[in-house]
């Protein structure tokens, strides 16, 4: 266990915790900002993928 | 004769539960039925509390041999335990969730993160009260209100804490519409209420597909403790964007999803024998559960407010309460709130982006809790 059993291990648990959970959400929501980028790669036919699906 | 008689019924007795039973079990039998009310008659989260009533209320009658080993509640109790039956309740969920208004507006993804005070508010609570370090991570996980997620991350830190915590998270859960309100209306102004949110750009085919992939090999790439469920609610997701499987996405989204939530309920149920629930403990953790939830509704509202303070578009801080993870009744309760202000203000697809980044709020908190505290 990295964290010790104790009330000041629990304080910093929390601590690292919810930074480190702000920095990794704000890192998907990056990733998520690039999406449009892929629309220029091209545009896929819904019509196409409905009528062929199994 | 007649002593005979009596010694024969006595032996009887001891064969059946009727030795065992005392008022304990009559409280857990009352407490399951009261369950079942509030399902039947609120409304209050049908699917989940009518089989975990019941299974609650059997597993109080002394004699059943259904929580046993061998019995068929501990089979499913056995499906909770070896972490399969979470990962599949996310499949479904994938299935049946739209991510197009996490994916359109990403800017309101980190409120699925600030909305999670709670959950470390709940765990120095528990800390403080005497419990261990794992039991005060698995206590706190409540406050992200999602449900599977606390059964896994509590299966890794406290199994022994399993009933507790799965009655308070789900609880907590059907009483959102409740308890959030208040909270929101405190920390909010009427014209911080009123602001009504642009609307959200089309989310193209390719990025919806695009998404489950490339989200499953983030998560597997930062987060394994908590992969298996992310990574299902990713392949369910898959499954519905790509269109071609539609067959397997409405059994995962129906189908499987209906067996699924029969056995999460009865292994829940089956968990509650009186001896082990009542006690002090539950009682702390119900009322550190209520805190949690009461402090993911305020942090999120106010990191909308302090996101406001840099954004020239401002946003709705009511957004911030939908951060918590509960999907979709915290993004409803958002809207609902909206609405009381103004008749035209449809917040529902707005929060469901906040809403959306909250499962992986609490799946992120959840691993890194899980990797500090060095389980795998």
């Amino acid at each position: 266990m990295i964290i010790p059993d104790s009330l000041n291990g629990a304080l910093a648990l929390s601590f690292i915790d919810f930074f480190l959970s702000i920095v990794m959400i704000s890192g998907i929501g990056f990733v998520l900002a690039l999406f449009p980028l892929l629309n220029k790669l091209g545009k896929i036919d819904e019509d196409k993928l409905r009528q062929g699906h199994h | 004769m007649f002593e005979q008689f009596i010694s024969f019924l006595g032996a009887l007795e001891e064969q059946t539960g009727l030795s065992h039973f005392w008022w304990g079990n009559l409280v857990m039998i009352a407490i399951g039925a009261t369950m079942i009310y509030l399902a039947v008659a609120k409304r209050y989260e049908p699917l989940l509390l009518v089989g975990i009533g019941f299974s609650c209320i059997i597993s109080n009658v002394p004699g059943s041999d259904l929580i046993l080993p061998g019995g068929l509640f501990n089979y499913a109790y056995q499906g909770v335990a070896l972490l399969i039956i979470p990962p599949l309740i996310f499949f479904g969920v994938g299935a049946m969730t739209d991510f197009g208004p996490m994916i359109a507006n990403p800017k309101l993804v980190v409120l699925g993160a600030a909305a999670h005070l709670g959950i470390f508010v709940a765990l120095i609570g528990a800390k403080a009260l005497g419990f261990t370090i794992s039991e005060a991570g698995a206590i706190g996980i409540i406050g992200g209100a999602d449900g599977p997620m606390a059964i896994f991350v509590t299966m890794k830190l406290a199994p022994h804490l399993l009933p507790q915590i799965s009655v308070a998270a789900y609880s907590y859960m059907a009483l959102m519409p409740l308890i959030q309100p208040p909270v929101m209306k405190l920390l909010t102004s009427r014209k911080e209420r009123l602001i009504v949110m642009k609307q959200n750009r089309q989310v193209s085919r390719l990025e919806r597909i695009a998404f489950p992939i490339v989200i499953g090999v983030l998560v597997n790439l930062f987060f394994p403790p908590v992969a298996p469920l992310i990574t299902m609610l990713m392949l369910g997701n898959l499954f519905k964007e790509v269109l071609v499987v539609d067959r397997l996405a409405k059994t995962a989204a129906n189908g499987l999803m209906n067996v699924i939530i029969i056995i999460l309920t009865v292994a829940i149920g089956s968990t509650m024998a009186a001896d082990k629930f009542l006690t002090v403990k539950t009682v702390e953790i119900v009322v550190l559960g209520l805190i949690a939830f009461l402090f993911g509704t305020g942090s999120g509202v106010l990191g909308a407010k302090v996101m406001n303070l840099f954004l020239k578009e401002k946003i709705n801080p009511l957004l911030g309460s939908a951060g918590i993870a509960s999907v979709p009744i915290a993004a409803r309760v958002a809207h609902l709130v909206a609405l009381e202000e103004n008749k035209e203000n449809y917040l529902i697809y707005h929060a469901m982006g906040p809403n959306l980044a909250g499962v992986f709020g609490t799946a992120i908190s959840g691993g890194i809790m899980l990797a500090l505290l060095g389980v795998k």
